[in-house]
This record gives structure tokens, sequence and C-alpha cells, in this order.
């Protein structure tokens, strides 16, 4: 019961360390199951031993298919809500890692303006995936606010952290020296 | 606690500040050459044949050893400047060397092969006369000192004082001279002017007077210029008006009268105005002097004579001739005479004392540099050769200070150039690009772009780039070249051909003003005199001004610098125009100076030639323009409303400034005098021309920004009171406007006297005084600030500045005495600044500016943390790893130059004093280039393996890959 080649035969294949998504137990009943692989293909001789009819596909959940349509609002309201369920984490994440600027909170504060703007940037597919619902144009307007909401508190950290050139001293490199009028010189009596 | 916190403060700040030389590094950006001045003693040690050693004692009280094969110092002691060190008199017998300093304060014995002091004698008071070694019995025993009242005679060995003796009637009689003949007795020679000699005649072994006598001598007025022992004790003096020699036996007591033998009865003539030098030759102190002598008639005729059976007897004549010196090698005394041969050589020969017979085959050919000046001192060195045959050696001192050291048959040993030692003035000028380099600049030239097509300036380029092209693949192979070849072999030759400029600017021009008026071209990589060119005619007491006035940027204008030399008696200056690159003389007129000249000023308006306009302001305030086309008088014209200078008369105390008129007159539009009878103005600076500010203010702690208050026009002027008490004495500085005459701020730190130094750039002032109260030097710091607003930040006009600065000052405690003081210079300002402190041990502290900052916190805050001050703490630290120079120190520095180089993390700096010292500061450290010691193996090892892993195993992956999906 080592290997399945060493198997032969056997019509219950147990198989611990080939594959990860693999049942503790299977049946194949049909011939040419493509779903499998290469070692399986070796049990073919023992097709018989599965019953009619037995596939080990998971089988969809049909039910799910019919609309039901609460549950597609809810979810879509999730989605909607994400970012601003976000917020309170950021918060705390914000608090956590204060003001000095090291490797880590500037690692912090990248994730988390870079997060808001992806989703900004792909809004579109989230309005895709919104399409089904009927509350679409509110949903959107929640799923912008939450994500402007996570950008400007990444702002207000960058703010906090010193980050934004808001004073004068930020632009200080960039005045130019004045230009003078007046030409003097002189000196000591020769 | 708190002072734990402070302590490790400026520790953490040092370790952002310390900046010291590698072992590694020394020598490898940085030069020192030593000097000794003026030579006014030399004596060859020849004491033994082997011997190599040259003792010179100079005008600046430097008495040294030089080795006479190489030129090199053997060792050197620096004495102290003035009167107090100056060397009197200097002899040496065997292997001692005694030394009079100071006018007769100190008799000193040194010993000559390791320069070790053997024994000091303080003498007593009294100027100083004469010195000589004294003799018994063959043997040079004791060392007599002539004082202007006392004679005094000392053990040679040991410098114990045997007698000393008052001399008689010295207050009419003038003691002038002293000599031994080795016979047991000291005779010294006094004059009363215009009436008798007076003799005086000293036992050796007590000082017991022996013999006193007066000669009528109506005719003399000095002994020690006209008068010489010669023979076996014969006085002998020359007279000029008199056109005669005279003789005195010194031991007979019958010869009451000097013997008057009139030169025109040996066919001679002393020369008009002329002084007639008599030199004799003693060749063993112990023993009588020869009996020929040198007379010299005219600055070029020197006669050898000879006294002989009490006639003088004219052995050769040497006309023309410059020079005339004594040798003695063993027995044998030789006469070295340099003649003209032709308008750029001299010859010497070598003549036998007793006959005046030349030697065969003993001519030495010196060839005079045209850029040098004419030779004033010889100095012969002889010795026999195996074939008993005397040779010689000679060096020869010009008037520019050129110490040349000469061999048969004319070979230079070795050259000194002396005239280094005191240098006035200097600047650095870049270097001028390459011909390729030069000539890409150049095509794009404006004449040429107007000349040629747009087809001619396209195969200009693709030439111009293909020379380049070319160069670069010359310059490869070259290194490549030179890589294969050991390393001591590869010489770092430089010569005004290959000069050229380097990737960085980091090699440059120095130019140096030397006090004798002689200019040179130094590399400031190497040390290595380019070019020199001696100004003859210049005062001792002139007043030098250099003026960088267009720079190598103008290709193909050549560089030109212009030196304003002022005669300080007479008040003319004159102008000379030169290359500084190449030391030529350039052919540009210069305006006639006919009235004494007060300043100068640059202007940055330039001519069509690119060269900056000198202003020159004569004692009526009239100002004469260099150049004057009528381009530049059309320009000054429109911007002369705009020019203003200023004049200090310390004389008067009083500041006045003026501003242009149309006409190139002036009119006075302030003045502020300071009186004269309380404080005296000892200095005034402005602020570089070339200084570049990067950063306009400072970032406080909050992040506003303080404005630095960066007036153009400031100057800062540094008063001493006259009152010298320690109690009311006091030294003022005032920060004034040189445009519109207001006082910005005043300061007086009482208790304090000078010499105040100080150092005056961007918006702070930093000077240096001596706290009479606390006896301590004392750093003291201006800073000025705007405020935290700007009031125009576009232009800047002295006549609009309504709001006064915010004046910011600490002082604190330096423990050293300081002799010079300036700041780094920057291209651009960005780099921190530092303070190069020159102190009388020789060193140069580099001091951050850091330390020097009067918003440095009493208390620590968070925000001052947030600046980065470092605390206030009243005493200055000094570390011996802020030395720039660590142990090549510079003796008596006088001034620091510093000049930005075209890496902004560099300045250059060259400090001068006796001594020359150039070398590269990094204030910021080198954060522009990759360090010396960077490991581009390790780098480029690493970088290479990384991206042949990344190969390998992106096959490896590959494999693995396709395998997998094989199975």
């Amino acid at each position: 019961m080592t290997s399945p080649g060493a198997q032969g035969g056997g019509a219950l294949a147990t198989r611990g360390g080939a594959a990860i998504k693999r049942m503790k137990w299977s049946l194949e009943l049909s011939l040419g199951n493509s779903s499998r692989n290469r070692g399986d293909r070796q049990s073919k001789d023992g097709d018989v031993m599965y019953p009619v009819g037995y596939s080990d596909k998971p089988v969809p959940d049909t039910s799910v298919q019919e609309a039901d349509r609460n549950l597609v609002e809810k979810r879509c309201w999730d989605v909607a809500l994400g970012p601003l369920k976000q917020i309170p984490m950021n918060l705390f994440i914000m608090y956590m890692s204060g003001n000095t600027i090291s490797i880590f909170p500037i690692m912090m504060v990248c994730m988390m303006a870079w997060r808001p703007i992806q989703a900004l940037m792909s809004m579109s597919a989230t309005f895709k995936l919104l399409e089904s619902s009927s509350q679409q144009w509110l949903q959107g307007l929640v799923y912008l606010i939450g994500n402007l909401l996570g950008s400007a508190l990444a702002i207000y950290k960058c703010q906090s952290m010193g980050l934004l050139p808001t004073h004068s001293s930020d632009w200080l490199a960039f005045i130019e020296p004045p230009q003078r009028l007046e030409i003097m010189g002189g000196g000591m009596v020769m | 606690m708190a002072w734990l916190v402070v302590r490790l403060a400026i520790s953490v700040s040092l370790l952002y500040t310390a900046s010291a030389v590698f072992e590694d590094q020394v020598g490898k950006f940085d030069w020192r050459q030593q000097f000794i001045g003026k030579v006014r003693f030399a004596l060859f040690d020849t004491h033994s044949q082997a011997s190599k050693k040259l003792l010179v004692a100079t005008d600046k009280n430097v008495f040294a050893s030089l080795n006479s094969r190489t030129g090199d110092l053997f060792w050197r002691h620096v004495d102290n400047t003035g009167p107090e060190g100056h060397i009197d008199a200097l002899l040496m017998y065997g292997q001692d060397a005694v030394v009079v300093v100071g006018n007769g304060r100190l008799l000193r014995s040194w010993e000559t092969t390791v320069g070790g002091l053997k024994w000091e004698t303080v003498l007593d008071t009294g100027s100083f006369q004469a010195a000589a070694l004294v003799g018994v019995q063959d043997h040079v025993k004791y060392v007599a000192v002539l004082k202007k009242s006392a004679i005094s005679l000392h053990d040679l060995s040991s410098g114990s004082q045997i007698w000393v003796e008052n001399l008689p009637d010295s207050d009419s009689v003038q003691y002038q001279t002293i000599y031994s003949g080795g016979d047991g007795l000291v005779f010294v020679f006094g004059v009363v002017p215009n009436s008798h000699i007076v003799i005086v005649e000293y036992k050796i072994e007590d000082g017991e007077i022996m013999n006193k006598k007066s000669v009528e001598a109506a005719w003399m007025s000095s002994l020690e210029s006209s008068c010489t022992v010669i023979s076996s004790g014969i006085l002998l003096c020359v007279d000029q008006i008199t056109q005669s020699l005279y003789t005195l036996l010194l031991q007979s007591a019958e010869q009451t009268e000097m013997r008057q033998i009139h030169l025109q009865t040996l066919d001679l003539e002393v020369a008009s105005g002329f002084q007639p030098v008599l030199t004799s030759a003693q060749p063993n102190p112990a023993q009588p002097p020869l009996s020929e002598f040198f007379l010299q008639l005219s600055p070029d005729h020197h006669i050898l004579l000879q006294l002989k059976d009490g006639l003088i007897v004219p052995l050769r004549d040497f006309n023309p001739s410059y020079l005339a010196a004594f040798a003695t090698s063993g027995e044998r005394t030789v006469a070295a005479v340099m003649s003209p041969k032709n308008d750029t050589a001299c010859s010497i020969n070598l003549f036998s004392a007793d006959t005046g017979r030349r030697h065969l085959d003993t001519t030495i050919i010196y060839h005079m540099d045209p850029n040098g000046g004419k030779p004033n001192r010889l100095y012969v060195h002889a010795f026999l050769k195996k074939d008993d045959s005397v040779g010689y050696r000679v060096m020869v001192q010009t008037e520019d200070l050129t110490l040349t050291f000469l061999q048969q048959p004319g070979r230079v040993v070795w050259m000194r150039e002396e005239a280094l030692a005191d240098v006035v003035t200097m600047e650095m000028v870049d270097l001028p690009f390459t011909g390729t380099q030069a000539e890409l600049e150049g095509e794009f030239g404006k004449k040429a772009a107007i000349q040629d097509g747009l087809l001619p300036m396209v195969l200009k380029r693709l030439s111009s780039q293909f020379i380049l092209l070319q160069a670069w693949l010359a310059h490869l192979w070259k290194l490549f070249y030179d890589a294969r070849k050991p390393r001591s072999s590869v010489k770092n030759e430089v010569s005004i051909d290959t000069l050229s400029r380097d990737e960085f600017n980091l090699q440059k021009m120095m130019v140096m003003v030397t006090a004798s008026g002689k200019l040179f071209g130094i590399d400031s990589k190497s040390g290595t005199i380019l070019w020199k060119q001696y100004l003859e005619n210049i005062q001792p007491n002139s007043v030098f001004k250099l003026i960088v006035q267009r720079t190598t940027a103008h290709f193909p204008h050549p560089p030109q610098c212009t030196l304003l030399i002022k005669n300080k008696d007479t008040g003319i200056g004159n102008l000379y125009v030169f290359n500084p690159i190449f030391g030529k003389k350039s052919q540009i007129s210069v305006p006639a100076l006919p009235r004494p000249v007060l300043q100068t000023l640059l202007l940055p308006v330039i001519d069509q030639d690119y060269a900056k306009v000198l202003l020159l302001i004569d004692d009526q305030y009239k100002v004469t323009a260099f150049p004057s086309t009528k381009n530049v008088l059309q320009q000054l014209q429109d911007t002369a409303s705009s020019i203003f200078f200023y004049l200090v008369d310390t004389s008067q105390g009083k500041l006045s400034g003026f501003r242009l008129r149309k006409d190139l007159s002036t009119e006075l539009i302030w003045e502020v005098v300071i009186p004269t009878e309380v404080q005296k103005i000892v200095a005034v600076k402005g602020k570089r021309a070339n200084e570049h500010v990067h950063s306009q203010g400072r970032v406080m702690g909050d992040r506003s920004v303080l404005y630095k208050y960066l007036n153009p026009n400031l100057l800062a002027v540094i008063t001493e009171s006259t009152d010298t008490h320690q109690e009311r004495s006091f030294v003022g500085i005032f920060l004034i406007d040189g445009v519109t005459g207001r006082i910005v701020h005043e300061a007086v730190q009482r208790k304090a006297r000078g010499p105040v130094h100080f150092v005056h750039s961007e918006n702070w002032v930093v000077y240096v005084y001596w706290n009479s109260k606390f006896r301590r030097n004392e750093f003291s710091v201006l800073e000025l600030f705007e405020g935290a607003e700007l009031y125009n930040s576009t232009v800047f006009s002295s006549l609009d500045r309504p709001h006064p600065p915010q004046v910011l000052q600490q002082s604190y405690i330096f423990p050293a005495p300081i002799s010079t003081l300036e700041a780094t210079l920057t291209e651009k300002g960005i780099t921190s600044r530092h303070l190069l402190v020159g102190l009388p041990s020789g060193n140069i502290l580099s001091l951050p500016k850091m330390f020097l900052d009067p918003r440095r916190p009493e208390v620590v805050s968070e925000q001052s943390r947030e600046e980065n001050l470092i605390p206030y703490a009243p005493e200055m630290p000094i570390r011996e790893e802020w030395f720039i120079n660590y142990n090549q120190t510079v003796s008596r520095v006088r001034g620091i130059h510093t000049a930005p180089s075209g890496l902004e993390s560099t300045c250059l700096v060259v400090a001068y004093g006796l001594d020359i010292y150039q070398t590269r500061v990094f204030p910021s450290k080198q954060f522009d280039v990759l360090k010396d010691d960077y490991d581009y193996v390790l780098i480029s090892s690493v970088l290479f393996g990384l991206f042949f892993a990344t190969m390998i195993s992106k096959r490896l992956a590959e494999v693995k890959l396709l395998n997998r999906a094989w199975r």
C-alpha cells in the first residue's frame, strides 16, 4: 500500500502522499475521465469496481443558482462596506506603528495608502460585481467613500509622520538666492 | 543624569563629525614643503670629508641643517619671530655650532649631526656687536661675545662664562668687532666716528686689559663694513673718500697712526658711490688669518691683493666679477670668483689664494634663470680630491631667494625656492581643459556659430567627437600601459604642457605671491613649481593684491590675473597682468596710475573678452577702470548708480561709503566715525565673492523656517580699545551695511583684547579674542536671521530693508591660542561648513561650525533635539582627529586659503607660513564620491555571482519543470 503503481488492480486506491487534492478514497466509473492524472490510469482495470454514476467530482450546489435576492444584496453590501470595515483596523495599526520614520511604519503607511488607491483604480471591476444588486449605485458610492476615507487616513498618517510637504521648511531647498541689486566692494586704505 | 544625557548627545553628534585621515591616506592628496627663509649665514661642515651637512641661519630666525646632496632638511629649529629669536651670529667648530640669539640674549651650542642642544647660556643684557671663536695654541676652546659695553668669554664645551669685563669708555666709543689670532689675546675694536679707533687688548686667561690704544682715523665712520684683520695681526681698513687703504700693526707699541696706502699707487679706483668691501679669510680661529684678501671696488669688480712685507701687491684683478669667496679645505685655501660669461650664464672659477693662479678644470657654469634675480651670495664648499687637488661645490643665493647648489661642470644638484617662506597672498585658478576638450568647448563659441552654416557645424561636431574618442582610447591605452609597470616606476611628472583639468576639478594652479616679489605657479596636486617669475624693484614693504579677472572658463581667451603692487612709501601702485597658468606676462596695455591707489573693486561686469572689470580708486576718489574699452565704459555708465564702495581709514577711524557717478567720479554717501581716542579699527571684512549659500534658512524643530539674513553688502568691522589696561580693554564688533552705512549690529566684548581673528561668511561672524579677565582665548559667534518670513525673496537691496535682523550670539572657551582662522568653502554651499583654525603648534584644526551655533540650547528640549542642536557647553573641544594635517605641522602658519573644487563635498585647503601645506577636506564626508577603500572587487564579484546564480537557477528550474511535465 505504498504506491499506486505497485498496487496494480486495487479497487480502492488510497494515496496518502500523492497529491493534495485527494480524497481519502474514490470510485471511478468512466474510463477516459480526463481529470485523473497519469498515475491513476494504471488503475484502469479496476473501473468496474466503481458503482455506476459515481463521480468523485464535487457536485455543484445547484440551489445557489436559484436567485436568492436577499443573499445577493447581502453579499454586495459586504463588498461595498469592506473598505469601511477596514478603517478601525487601520486606525489601530496606525496607533500601534507610531510616528517615527523607520521601515515598518513606512511599510504600513504604504500598504494603507496603496490598498484604497488600488481599489479605486479597479472600480469598474467592483461595479461589475455589484451589477446584480438593486442598490448598485448606493453601494458603489459607499464603496467609494470607504476607499476615500481609507486614503484620507493614510494621508493623515503621512501628515502626522511628517511625510507631507506642508511646512515652509519643505520648500526651503527650492528658494533661489535673491538677486543682489547693488555691487559693493572696497576695504582698508592700502 | 542630565549631564550624562548631554555627554551622550555630544558624543553622538561627534560620531557624525569626526573625520580624520586614515594611515594609508597619508600623502595621497596632501603635501607639505618646508622652507627656511633668506639665508644669512651658511657654513659647510668641513669636519669630515664625507659630511653632507650645510648649516644655515636665516632671517626667519630659523637655524637648520641641509643635506648638501639633496637639499632636504636634516633638522630645523624655528625660533620665536621678531627680534627675540633673531640669529645674530653663527660660528662652527668641529661638531659644534654656536649661535647667538635675540640680540645677544642667549648663547647656544648645537650638536650638528642630530640638531640637539648641547648647552645654552643667558648672556648679560646689552646689544650684541660681534662674536668670535677664540683659540689657544691651535685649539679652539672659547667663544668671545662682544656687547655694546662688555665682553665675555665662554667655554666652548660647556658654555660656562670664563670672565666678563666692562669695556672702557663704552658710552663714547662704539665697540664693533673682535679678533683673536690664537696668540692668547683678544682684540676689541671700537670707533669714535670721524675721530679715532680704540683697540683694547685682553688676556684670554683672566680678561685683564693688556694694552689699550687709540689711533687717529678721522675718516672712519664704521669699523664693521670697512675694516678687517689680515696676516698676523694687521688691521686693514678701506675708505672710499680718500681712496686709500690703511694698515695698522696691532701689537706694535710705536705705531700710533695708520699707514695710508693710496689706491692710485696700485692703479685702482673705487667706483663713485660704492662702499668698498674687504673680505679676508681666517681658516682656523686658532691661527692668524691669511695675508691675502679681496677688495671689492664696484658691484662687479673684485681684486685679490696680498700684504707682503708691509706692501700691498695685487695678485689678480677680476674685472668683471660679481661675487668672490674664500674656502678652505685642509691646509689649502682657495678663492672662488663668479664672473659673467654671457647674458644668461656666469662662470665660477677657482683660484689658489696665495698666488692667484687659476686652478685648471674648475669651471662651474651657472645658468641664470631669465625669470629670476641676480646672484648675490656665494658659499663655497671646498674639498680635497683623491689626487690631492681641490674640488669644490658652490651654493648661490640670488636676489629672489633661490638657493642653487652646483657642482662641476655646472650641474644643478638641487634648488630651493626660499621666497616661498614668505607668501603674502595667493589664489587658486582652475586648470584649462586639454586641447581636445577645449576644442569641443570652442566649437560652439559665439563667433564660430555665426561664421559657419549648418552642415559645417555638423561635420565639425562629428570630427570633434572623433577626436574625443581618439583621446579617450589613448587615455585607456596609457592606463593599461601604466598598470603593467611596477608602481614605483610610474612617475607622476607634471609639466606645464600636460597640465589639464581633472574629472572633478580637484587639481588647480596655486598662484602665490611672495614678499620678495617673486610669483609662483604651483600644481596643487603634487606641489611642483610649474612657473616662477621674479618682479624686480619691489620695495620690501610693498602691499600686494591679487585679482583673478578671467578664469579658464572662457576659451579661447587665456585666463588672466592682475597683481596690484603698491609701494608703501610713495603710495604709487602699478599693475602686473599675467596668465596664471603659464606665468607669462600679458601683452594687454595696463592703465597708468599716476595717483596713489587706495583700493580696488572687482565688478561682476565683464567686457566683450569675458574679463571682469577692475576699478581702482585713487586718493582723489576718482575711479580708473581696467580694462577700459568702450563697451566697459558703456556698461559702467549703465550700472554706475548701483556700484558702491567703502574705504576704511584706520588712522582717522573713519569708514566712508561712495557711490559711482556716470563720469567715473564718486560721491560720498555715508560716513561712520569710530573715535580713535577710544578704539581703533583693526580689521574689516566683507563676504567672499565666490561664496554660495544653498539654504536660505534654517529648519526649526517645529518644521518652520528661520530665514537667514544674507546681506551680501554686510561688513564686519573689528575694533580694539586704545586703553590696554586689562580691566578696561575691550574688543568691539560692528556689522555695517556697506551700501547705506547703516550699523546693523554692534557688540562689545569687555575685558578682552586682541589679536582678533575672525571669519565673516553666510549669515554669521565668528571671532576669537583674548579674555584678559579669565586669561583665556574665547570664540564668539554672531548669527543674523530675518525671522520666520522673508522680506523680499527675489531681490536683495540694502536700500530697502525696513526690518532689522534678529541677532543671536554665543561665546565659548577655546583651550589654545590661535594663529589664523578661515572657513571651508564649497562649490554650491550645500556641504556643512567647518572652521579651519591654525594653531601656533603648527596644527590645523577643522572645527565643525555646528559647535559654534548661537542656537545651541542650555536646556535640551524636544525641538532642539529635532534640530540636532548640541547642548551648550562652554568649553570647545579640541580633538586630535580634527587635525587635518596629522603630524605635518605648518610652522608659523600665517594664512589659510580655501577654494572650492568640482566636487561639492570637497574643499581645497592651503595653509602657508614658513611651510606650505596643501590638502583636501570633506566637511560632510565624501557623500558624492565612493570612498578610497571602496571594495570594487567584492561588490562586482557579488554582483556577477548573483547574476550567474540567477542564470543557473533559472536553467535548473526549467529543467526541473520539464522533468515534472514528463512524469
